[in-house]
C-alpha cells in the first residue's frame, strides 16, 4: 500500500468535499478492477459485498469498497448501514470500506464517488467495488465508473417484461438473482454460458445466496471472465475512455450549473424568471434568453439546446 | 457546503440489544447528520478501524448487557494506541453511575443513560464536536 490508511481517510474526506485529487495521484491510478455492484434496495447487495471480500481475500487480492446509502432529503441526514453488513471485514489489513452519503447527487452515486474510487486505485488495491445506493429503474451511472456492472436482483421480482425494460437491466454485464436459497427447487436452472475467447459477452444469469455463500465462487469466477473478455477484446480500453469522458462532463456541467446559478441571481434573470410564473413569457423563450445572455456573444449563434429547441 | 457531522453507532461485545442505538441513529440522522450504523457485536477494534476507514467526527457506543466497562475501555485504548485525536467518543445505554465516573476519566465525554432525549444528544454533538 503506497499510503497509510489515515493519509486514505483524510484524503477521501477532503475529495468528498470537493478538493480535487492531485495530478501525481491521478497518474498512478488505472490499475485496479472496478467493479460496480448495483440493484434495488434490500435485495442483498451489501450481504453479497461481504462474501465477495471474503473470496477475493481467498485470492489474495486486496479489496477497497465504496458504499453509498442516500441523504434525506428532509434533514440532510444518513443512515448509512451498508458496512454492517461487510463490518467483520473492518480489521483487515487487506480492506478498506467507506461509506458515503448521497448528498442530493442522483444516479446511484455521490458526485466526489470517480474522485474516491482514483484514491482508492492510486492506493494500491487490487479491486474496487462501488455499492450503488439501492436502484429503481433509471440510476446507471454506475455504468460510468465500473469496468464490470453486476445488477443484483432477488426471487419474484417480477415478470418478464419488468426484465424487458430499459435502463438498470440494459447496463448489467452480469445479472445475480441473489437470496435463491429463497426459491423454489423447481425454479430456473443456473445459467452459466461463458462466452469463447472474441465472441460478444453473453450476459450471464447467476444464482446466489449471500445466506448461505451459494454461487459466490461462481460470481467471482464470471467477474474475472467478463475482464478477461473486456481486455482480450480491446473493450476495457473503450470502457476506460468512456469512463474518463463522462467524468470530464460530469465536472463541465457542475461549473456550468454553479455558474448559471450564480448569474441567476442578477435582478435581469429575476424579472425573466418571474415573468415566467406570470405566465407573461414561456419556458423555453425564457430560458433561451437566458443561455445568451449568461453565455455572451459567443455563444449566441448556439441553440439553447438542439431537442429542446422548436 | 459544510460537511454534515459523521457519527459512528456501534455496539461492542456480546450484545444484542440494538433498538436503543438504532433509534439514537435514527435520530442523529433527523438532526441532520451522516451516521454510520454498525450493527450488534462489534470488536472494539472492528469499531476503531471502522471509524478511521469513516473519517467520522464521533463515535456512540451502546451498551445494555453490563459489558460496557471491559469494552468501552479496550476501545479507549486502541483508539489512543492509534493516536486518534479530535474524535469525540461519547456512549449510552444501561451503565451504573458508579461506572459513568470510571468511563468519564477514560476519555467518553458523556454518557446517555435511560430517559435521555435525541435532542439533547443531537444538541451535545452539535456543541461539542470538532467540525474538519
Amino acid at each position: 500500500m503506497s499510503m497509510t490508511r489515515r493519509e486514505l481517510t483524510k484524503l477521501v474526506t477532503r475529495l468528498e468535499a470537493g478538493v480535487p485529487l492531485s495530478p501525481e495521484l491521478y497518474a498512478r491510478t488505472g490499475n485496479a478492477r472496478i467493479l460496480g455492484i448495483t440493484g434495488p434496495p434490500g435485495v442483498g447487495k451489501s450481504s453479497l459485498i461481504d462474501r465477495l471480500i471474503d473470496e477475493l481475500r481467498r485470492q489474495g487480492k486486496t479489496v477497497g469498497v465504496i458504499v453509498i446509502d442516500p441523504t434525506s432529503p428532509i434533514s440532510g441526514g444518513a443512515l448509512l448501514g451498508d458496512r454492517l453488513r461487510m463490518q467483520r471485514h473492518s480489521d483487515d489489513d487487506g480492506v478498506f470500506i467507506r461509506s458515503l452519503a448521497t448528498r442530493h447527487h442522483h444516479g446511484g452515486l455521490t458526485d466526489a464517488t470517480p474522485q474516491i474510487i482514483h484514491a482508492l486505485d492510486a492506493a494500491g488495491f487490487d479491486i474496487v467495488i462501488v455499492e450503488t445506493v439501492g436502484t429503481g429503474q433509471d440510476e446507471v451511472e454506475v455504468a460510468e465508473v465500473a469496468d464490470t456492472v453486476v445488477v443484483v436482483l432477488m426471487p419474484e421480482l417480477g415478470d418478464e417484461i419488468q426484465r424487458a425494460k430499459s435502463g438498470l437491466m440494459e447496463i448489467a454485464d452480469v445479472l445475480v438473482i441473489n437470496k435463491s436459497d429463497l426459491m423454489n427447487a423447481g425454479a430456473a436452472r443456473q445459467e452459466t454460458r461463458r462466452p469463447k475467447q472474441g465472441q460478444r459477452w453473453e450476459r450471464p444469469t447467476l444464482r446466489t445466496s449471500a445466506k448461505t455463500g451459494d454461487g459466490i465462487t461462481t460470481l467471482c469466477h464470471v467477474a474475472d471472465a467478463h475482464h478477461a473478455h473486456l481486455a482480450a477484446s480491446g473493450q476495457l480500453a473503450g470502457r476506460r475512455e468512456r469512463a474518463a469522458r463522462a467524468e470530464v462532463i460530469r465536472l463541465l456541467q457542475s461549473r456550468m450549473t454553479a455558474s448559471i446559478l450564480c448569474a441567476l441571481g442578477a435582478s435581469r434573470p429575476q424579472t425573466i424568471l418571474s415573468a415566467v410564473a406570470k405566465r407573461k413569457l414561456d419556458p423555453y423563450d425564457a430560458a433561451q434568453k437566458l443561455w445568451v445572455e449568461i453565455l455572451g456573444s459567443k455563444n449566441r449563434s448556439h441553440k439553447y439546446v438542439a431537442t429542446n429547441s422548436r | 457546503m459544510k460537511r454534515p457531522i459523521k457519527v459512528l453507532i456501534a455496539k461492542a461485545g456480546l450484545d444484542g440489544h440494538e433498538r436503543g442505538a438504532l433509534v439514537v441513529a435514527m435520530g442523529l440522522r433527523d438532526a441532520g447528520m451522516e451516521v454510520v450504523y454498525t450493527g450488534i457485536r462489534n470488536t472494539p477494534e472492528q469499531i476503531v478501524q471502522a471509524a478511521i476507514q469513516e473519517d467520522v467526527n464521533a463515535i456512540g457506543l451502546s451498551s445494555l448487557s453490563g459489558g460496557h466497562m471491559a469494552q468501552f475501555t479496550r476501545v479507549m485504548e486502541l483508539l489512543k494506541k492509534e493516536k486518534i485525536k479530535g474524535v469525540l467518543v461519547f456512549a449510552g445505554g444501561i451503565i451504573p453511575d458508579a461506572d459513568v465516573k470510571k468511563l468519564k476519566k477514560l476519555g467518553i465525554r458523556e454518557i446517555f443513560g435511560p430517559g435521555s432525549s435525541i435532542a439533547s444528544i443531537a444538541e451535545f454533538l452539535k456543541k461539542n464536536v470538532r467540525s474538519k
